[in-house]
């Protein structure tokens, strides 16, 4: 990789100390590609879907294809969340230490920890969320539903193409679906989780702006550039609970060592 | 007993005329999918075959398929391959009743074993031993059991007998099933519909007579010629459903120039049937062309799953008959919005009236830089 762009470490005020960061190359390339390949598809597919569920525009003038055009931007932006899904959950399991499904539940006396300080941090009974380099445990178990919801879509999306495409294949794959669940249901759940998807999106937004605000450990900027500022503090303990050597922490990547490990 | 007639015998006997009797085996060719040359086939078939003899249950029904088999303006050719086929039994319009009647089932059960045909009517209930529909002092099942299991095959008419139809709906008080789910391991075509169209029906008759055995079935017994593909497909509206042109209300303007029933709740986009094709009364019109969206007729448990009629999607069970899945939606999505709302502005006014370390160090220290984007 010739160049890697970085955001600089962002300087904490005095009253804390000068704190010492450290730029750790968290989100890898698939990571960040599959997050924002879902957020695209999923924007796409919630305005398509909106329309094809109730058309809430007509076009009474002659050679319109407005439906049509609506249905297959769908079928299109629905075969692309499968794709980023499908390397998000390959990811899982061949990813770096912050990207495997581990990270995602509690696990660990540690992440049972960061669940209870992440409640009682959005609670207001704690000033500060906890020092976590991957998710914060809380936030991986809302990511774990996430990827349900985002599994159904894309399992009920199937089903509902496989009864406009009569493919032998993909009838094979999920045709039996609508024999146990009938197809209204299919569509039914279909429609409700497009909800359940936006409102998470609002709560998902929110809470970045309002940890990278608390924290200025540019969490915005880590899901572009990868990079997030941890100090040595969380670095010890993490390397500590994950039982980790300093290498794997950093990943296999070439990146901005600025910490003398063997201090 | 043994009818030695064939139907163009009987076509003939009721003043038919050839014409007329080609005319029916080529729209039966054309329901069957066939190509056209196979309408000889067809008619040489209806010509020399002796008509096997058959029998007509009705369960808990409403008649409904017998009498859209017999409501027709003049006997079409559909009705007598059915009505001259169902000779032996059939209790709506046999002239015997009583003993005599169900001594005619009893011989045709037990002289034309494996031989003879049965048509289904009507749901099966199984609560209670099956008390809800008896005849002759015996229940559905029993009579079901031995007639359909002595049978060559069983044709299942209308949506009670496939899957108990409106018998069955929630909350299916006597327990009813169809017919393959009462008696199963029985050889069955499935005839889906409320009710059933008789051309369909005749059809797969004619390609019994002609070939010898059933038409291509799908997973659940139903041919293929008539259940192989969706309404939405072939609809003469879909063009507009395809512009975005959609009737919004009754008599709008819309409805008035034909656009699609989308909106109106047409369940066209989920139902498996021939209807737009085939048609109904001579084929004449069926339910789109005449302005009202399909409910699914022919789809499975439809009274409970298609319902409510005149909306895209059902309700989600558990939230009160009213709700919309939409309403619950957006309910949610307002709900985590207000919450967020609420939880930035319960941040603000904390940070405000008990500032920590940081806020004080924040208003007394200058302003943090921000990060910047540097390239190595
Ligand atoms: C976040 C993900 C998705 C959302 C929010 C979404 C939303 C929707 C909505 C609201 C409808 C209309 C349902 C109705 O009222 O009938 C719909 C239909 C449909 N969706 Fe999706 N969808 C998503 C993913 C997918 C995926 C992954 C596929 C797979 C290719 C897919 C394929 C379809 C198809 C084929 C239809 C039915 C089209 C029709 O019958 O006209 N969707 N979607
Ligand atoms: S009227 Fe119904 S079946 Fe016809 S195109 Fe519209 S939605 Fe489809």
């Amino acid at each position: 990789m010739a160049a890697i762009v970085r955001p600089a470490p962002p300087k904490k005020h005095a009253a804390v100390g000068e704190e010492h960061l450290v730029p750790v190359y968290v989100w890898e390339l698939p990571v960040r590609l599959s997050h924002w390949g879902i957020v695209a598809a999923v924007t796409v597919l919630t305005w398509t879907g909106l329309y094809m569920n109730h058309p809430f525009l007509i076009f009474p003038g002659p050679r319109q294809w407005t439906m049509g055009t609506v249905r297959f931007i769908h079928e299109l932006a629905g075969f692309e969340l499968i794709g980023a899904l499908m390397v998000r959950i390959y990811w899982f399991f061949a990813g770096n230490h912050w990207a495997r499904w581990r990270q995602f539940l509690p696990l660990t006396q540690r992440q049972r920890r960061s669940l209870k300080a992440m409640f009682r941090y959005y609670t207001f009974q704690q000033r500060k969320p906890f020092e976590q380099i991957g998710h914060n445990t809380l936030a991986g178990l809302t990511y774990i539903v996430v990827y349900f919801l985002i599994a159904c879509e894309c399992i009920t999306g199937l089903v509902l193409f496989a009864t406009v495409e009569g493919s032998p294949t993909l009838r094979f794959f999920v045709g039996w679906i609508p024999r146990v669940i009938d197809i209204q249901w299919i569509r039914m759940i279909h429609f409700l989780f497009l909800f359940f998807l936006m409102a998470f999106f609002i709560h998902h937004v929110y809470s970045a702006v309002l940890v990278a605000m608390t924290e200025r450990n540019a969490e915005m900027e880590s899901i572009f550039s990868g990079y997030k500022f941890v100090d040595d503090e969380t670095i010890d303990e993490e390397l500590k609970i994950a039982s980790l050597e300093p290498q794997q922490l950093f990943s296999k990547r070439k990146i901005h060592r600025t910490r003398d490990w063997d201090r | 007993m043994a009818t030695e007639e064939s139907i163009l015998d009987t076509c003939r006997r009721r003043g038919i005329s050839r014409r007329r009797f080609m005319e029916f085996c080529g729209t039966m060719a054309a329901t069957l999918a066939l190509p056209e040359a196979y309408t000889q086939t067809i008619a040489k078939a209806l010509g020399q075959q002796r008509k096997p003899v058959m029998v007509w249950l009705e369960f808990q029904d409403c008649a409904g398929n017998t009498e859209s088999m017999l409501r027709s303006p003049h006997p079409t050719i559909e009705d007598i391959v059915l009505e001259t086929l169902s000779l032996e039994y059939h209790e709506t319009i046999m002239a015997g009743y009583g003993k005599h009647a169900e001594a005619a089932l009893k011989r045709v059960v037990d002289e034309e074993k494996g031989k003879y045909l049965v048509v289904v009517e009507g749901a099966i209930p199984t609560a209670d031993d099956g008390v809800y529909c008896t005849i002759g002092g015996r229940t559905a099942l029993d009579i079901a059991r031995e007639v359909c299991g002595g049978a060559a095959a069983t044709i299942a008419v209308g949506a009670c007998a496939w899957d108990g139809g409106l018998v069955r709906s929630n909350p299916n008080p006597t327990g009813a099933v169809g017919l393959h789910e009462a008696v199963p391991g029985i050889k069955i075509v499935n005839l889906p519909g409320c009710p059933h169209n008789p051309v369909n029906t005749a059809a797969v008759l004619v390609h019994y007579l002609t070939f010898g055995v059933l038409p291509a079935l799908d997973p659940e017994n139903r041919p293929l010629f008539a259940y192989g593909q969706l309404i939405h497909d072939q609809c003469e509206r879909r063009a507009h459903y395809d512009a975005g042109r959609y009737v919004q209300a009754w008599g709008d303007e819309g409805h008035r120039k034909g656009w699609c029933l989308f909106k109106m709740g047409c369940k066209g986009p989920e139902a498996n049937y021939n209807c737009p094709t085939v048609r109904w009364n001579n084929s004449t019109s069926w339910p789109v062309k005449a302005g009202h969206g399909c409910i699914a007729c022919a789809s499975s448990r439809f009274w409970d799953t298609k319902s409510p009629f005149y909306e895209r999607l059902p309700h989600p069970a558990g939230f009160g008959v009213d709700v919309t899945a939409g309403e619950i939606g957006w309910t949610v999505v307002a709900g985590v919005a207000a919450a967020t709302a609420a939880h930035a502005v319960g941040h603000v006014v904390r940070d405000h009236f008990h500032p920590g370390e940081d806020e004080v160090a924040a208003k007394e220290a200058p302003k943090t830089e921000k990060p910047t984007t540097e390239v190595h």
